[in-house]
């Protein structure tokens, strides 16, 4: 069909395969804001001590229900692990400290594709199972946390 | 562009950058009006894959015609200059995930802090909808679903907040804390 010939790529902006330095930084943009919002709410949590009742108001749900949710002992966690007690941190809130080296994974994977500024590979279906695994491990953590037998290895 | 000789052709293939990397997709039925063959029907639930072979390399992972009355609702009609280049082809609701995450955002700000998921699922859940609405995503249900439960999970730790606050701050949560002999939670 000669009415159909495809035009060549459009070269886009930020988001493509340039691969000067201006446009390799342009594009880590995003991911250096995510890692500096990360490592000054991890200072603030280091040196605010949230171990002190009340320091960081309260937690709505515990003080409603007196349940533990997945979140609980988090600020907890992530200040003992700023301060580099792993063992205080694993009685805090194991999952967060389980969750700190993939998140470390993926951010650092983030950026390396930014980096690089290759186009991600379409897949033949979008993936779905990521959503439903954090769905099944932040629904069940938050039960067995409230499980009394437990409770000591679980709950904050 | 449409060339002179196709006047009657306006979404031809030329509109369309962000498929030039199908190679088997030239010639692929791409004028909008009912050409597309009926597309496998993806179910709604999540956990089921589809099979490999189902995708047929041109056109077919459009949803059927219907929601495509006219011409001028053909989603692939340059209306992504940002898509980069990302090719089209192969996907069949390539942005169903964003309803899947608002439902499981707003599930967990249902238990979580509800601030902290709440605003993300509301946020996703609306790009959900709208791409629903462009033909990209066929789980729209899931997107409400995730809206409202973000806006329950929202109100209710604002009221909890508020609550605090009236209680009076941090000073008046440590007297009721002391009787409750308790942590903050956090």
């Amino acid at each position: 069909m000669p009415g159909l010939q495809r035009r060549p790529l459009p070269v886009p902006g930020a988001g493509g395969a340039a691969s000067g330095p201006r446009a390799r930084l342009s594009r880590l943009r995003a991911p250096g804001a995510v890692a500096v919002a990360i490592a000054g709410a991890t200072c603030w949590l280091a040196l605010v001590d949230p171990h002190t009742p009340g320091q960081y108001g309260v937690c709505p749900l515990l003080a409603l229900t007196g349940l533990y949710c997945a979140g609980c002992g988090g600020l907890r966690a992530t200040h003992d692990l700023a301060h580099g007690d792993l063992a205080g941190a694993w009685a805090m809130n194991p999952l967060l400290v389980l969750a700190v080296p993939l998140v470390a994974v993926l951010w650092a994977r983030w950026a390396a594709r930014r980096w690089r500024g290759a186009p991600v590979p379409p897949r033949e279906q979008p993936r779905l199972w990521p959503a439903w695994l954090l769905l099944v491990v932040v629904v069940g953590y938050s039960a067995l946390r409230n499980v009394p037998a437990l409770a000591p290895v679980l709950a904050p | 562009m449409s060339t002179p000789n196709e006047p009657q052709n306006p979404y031809g293939a030329g509109d369309q950058p962000e498929q030039p990397s199908n190679p088997s997709g030239e010639g692929a039925p791409q004028q909008p009006g009912g050409q597309y063959p009926p597309a496998p029907q993806y179910p709604s639930d999540p956990y089921a894959q589809q099979p490999g072979g189902a995708q047929q390399p041109g056109g077919a992972q459009y949803p059927p015609a219907p929601q495509y009355p006219g011409a001028p609702q053909y989603p692939g009609a340059g209306q992504y200059p940002g898509a980069g280049g990302y090719p089209q082809q192969g996907y069949g609701y390539p942005k169903n995930t964003l309803g899947v995450w608002s439902l499981v955002l707003g599930i967990v700000g249902l238990l979580f802090c509800g601030l902290l998921t709440g605003i993300p699922a509301v946020i996703v859940g609306s790009k959900s909808k709208k791409a629903v609405a462009a033909g990209e995503a066929n789980n729209g249900g899931m997107a409400t679903a995730g809206i409202i439960l973000g806006w329950i999970a929202i109100a209710w730790t604002a009221i909890a907040i508020i609550g605090f606050i009236a209680i009076g701050g941090i000073a008046g949560y440590s007297d009721w804390l002391n009787d409750m002999s308790s942590t903050s939670g956090y």
